[in-house]
């Protein structure tokens, strides 16, 4: 059955596209969506008592296709058919054509399919054919800045994705199978010489697809192009650059010979520090969002790479966290910059006053981001600094002061006055759907910190304590960074000249194929030492 | 006659692409550097079935002697998706140079700003 999640989806799309008009495939839109995130729901249920298998072809063993829901995948699926959800509700009363709503329930299959397969060519396949897909989606309103960035995107994506399958090419030349649990059954008996190639090759994709530091430069582009639709952005922010750092996931414990922990870990740390302030120096609300998804990425990856039960489960806990606050973020960001005509952060003010329910969604979704107690960021970010060693629990301690920074600058467009004359009741001209969508996710990021633990056992199968004494002393750190980022960013981001210059920091094309070698080179150098 | 010349030519051409990338000022320059690295991989895949004494899995019975057909199946697809890559990759060119009058990367970056 796990096939039809990729399948249906796809041919929902191509049914719209064909038989419907725009206004129709609104609703169908809403309808089916609804239905999906319910089968997805139903398919979590299941793969709680087992996972669940299906052979494509019915070839078994190693020789056809995999597809797996474990609870891990289908976690995302669920989340990925929620989100979706999510946006169709905020998308309903906007007047797109069918080519997106196509273009969408294609993404969605594709989304649903990297995170289900276990084939490495089909990950290559599926991948391929969402950047195309989601180019296209970038560059959906045709104006220079949207064409520059979609165009960018693409071609980096793709060249990542052939780095991607040379690797493949050397993981089957070496151990003669595609499936990811045979070939690490497999390389566990091969010397190590025979993985470096292929394991540097890999990654070297995947790390592009991640965003980590030197190969993040399409990442600002394709999340925070002014005209891209919000829903467009959230998505891409919520849930599509989860797939990259899924596969890091399944695909870095395959070589078995390499363990490159450490590697990441350096790589989750320097991105989530330089993504920080790269963000801070921004002054575009979308780029603001958009560069701190480079930095949350490098704290999941973080998480990830630590080595321990409970930093894992914390990270992996912090990705669907981010999916959630920075969703909600996007979509707000998306009816604050229609209301007000402008992206400037300066010249903003009021939004509480002009939208309050928006505005409490937004604040909700930026306590969650900074790790405020009670909210779902902070259960994560405790779980994620469980028992590490001082220095990371410090660097990631400033990884959070650097968070909460640039989100004092995000919230300075909340509060004040609104500029000029606003007419009619607060609220007015935005739409019920788009209200509902950015307040349901709000909401989700309060209830995910209240019931944290809960979540984490209903989601992950896994009890996790959280120790009063040592949250309480998280709490402390959180407002006394707070303080400490409120004096940073009064006396020294608003005047600094340093943030405006990296503000210009922008790399370009050739730029970031030089990275791609150079990280290459890296990792291959990392590898044969490991 | 020895075949690893094959792979060992895939993976320099790899890097010869990758080479154009790097020194790539237009888009189209960039555009055919990533069609030559689509070839590499492809011929680099292909090499993998090759043995020296092996027949093509195709009719007859080869026995033991079949070469692996997968490589191949597996390219057909790589090289279709590559088609329609580079398809969407000319048609946004089209569109980029009608909107921009030009495909120069340090220009774009440019004018990206103008709105």
């Amino acid at each position: 059955m796990l096939p039809y999640f990729v399948i249906v989806s796809i041919i929902i799309g191509v049914f719209l596209y064909v038989f419907s008009t725009a206004k129709a495939a609104r609703a169908v839109a809403v309808v089916a969506q609804a239905v999906l995130t319910g089968f997805a729901g139903y398919l979590f249920f299941l793969a709680k008592d087992g996972d669940i298998v299906t052979h494509i072809g019915d070839y078994e063993g190693f020789l056809g296709m995999t597809l797996i829901a474990d609870t891990t995948s289908s976690v995302f699926v669920a989340l990925t058919a929620f989100l979706f959800m999510i946006a169709a509700i905020y998308c309903f009363n906007d007047d797109f054509s069918k080519l997106f709503w196509f273009l969408m329930f294609v993404w969605q299959g594709l989304i649903i399919g990297i995170f289900l397969t276990r084939d490495l060519f089909n990950i290559f396949v599926l991948m391929e054919v969402a950047t195309v897909v989601i180019s296209i989606l970038i560059m959906y309103k045709r104006d220079n800045r949207s064409m520059y960035d979609g165009m960018f995107y693409l071609m980096t994506g793709i060249i990542a994705m052939q780095f991607y399958l040379f690797g493949v090419g050397y993981v089957y030349k070496v151990t003669g199978v595609l499936d990811i649990d045979a070939a690490a059954a497999i390389f566990a008996e091969l010397p190590k010489s025979s993985q470096i190639l292929p394991f540097a090759l890999m990654m070297t994709g995947i790390a592009l697809k991640c965003a980590i530091l030197p190969l993040f430069s399409w990442l600002p582009k394709a999340h925070g192009t002014p005209s891209a639709p919000p829903a467009v952005s959230a998505l891409l922010s919520g849930i599509y650059i989860k797939c990259g750092v899924y596969m890091l996931m399944r695909i870095q414990p395959m070589f078995a010979a390499i363990d490159a922990s450490a590697f990441f870990l350096v790589f989750g740390i320097i991105t989530g520090i330089a993504g920080f302030i790269l963000a801070m120096s921004q002054s575009d609300i979308k780029l603001i969002l958009a560069y701190h998804t480079v930095s949350q990425v490098g704290l999941i990856v973080t998480g990830l790479s630590i080595g321990y039960n409970y930093s894992y489960i914390g990270g992996l806990y912090h990705a669907i966290n981010h999916a959630l606050f920075k969703s909600t973020l996007f979509l707000s960001a998306g009816v604050i910059i229609k209301a007000y005509g402008t992206r400037s952060v300066y010249d903003i003010h009021g939004v509480f006053r002009r939208f309050p329910l928006v505005g409490v969604a937004t604040i909700l979704a930026i306590l969650g981001i900074t790790g405020a107690p009670l909210m779902n960021g902070s259960i994560s970010k405790y779980f994620i600094m469980f028992g590490t060693t001082w220095y990371i629990s410090a660097l990631l301690i400033l990884m959070n002061l650097g968070t909460i920074i640039s989100f004092i600058k995000y919230s300075s467009v909340l509060f004040g006055h609104p500029e000029g004359e606003v007419s009619g009741e607060p609220g007015e001209g935005v739409s019920v759907g788009k209200q509902a969508a950015i307040l349901i996710l709000g909401t989700l990021c309060f209830l995910g910190g209240i019931f944290g633990r809960e979540f984490i056992y209903f989601l992950f199968n896994v009890r996790l304590n959280v120790d009063p004494a040592g949250y309480l002393e998280k709490s402390a750190i959180f407002i006394a960074s707070l303080f400490g980022g409120y004096l940073i960013f009064r006396y020294y981001v608003k005047k600094s000249v340093l943030l405006k210059r990296i503000r210009e920091i922008d790399l370009g094309f050739r730029e970031t194929c030089i990275s791609l070698g150079g990280f290459f080179g890296v990792a291959l150098l990392v590898a044969s030492f490991l | 006659m020895n075949y690893e010349i094959v792979e060992i030519f895939a993976v320099v051409l790899f890097f010869v692409s990758l080479f154009g990338l790097i020194t790539s000022k237009g888009v189209i320059k960039g555009i055919v550097s990533i069609i030559i690295m689509e070839i590499s991989v492809v011929m680099f895949f292909l090499s993998l079935g090759f043995r020296s004494g092996i027949l093509p899995p195709i009719g007859g019975d080869v026995g033991q002697n079949a070469a692996d057909p997968l490589p191949q199946a597996l390219m057909i697809t790589a090289i279709i998706i590559g088609v329609a890559v580079t398809a969407v990759n000319m048609t946004m060119l089209i569109a980029l140079s009608r909107q921009f009058k030009t495909t120069e990367w340090d220009l774009l970056k440019k004018m990206k700003m103008d709105e």
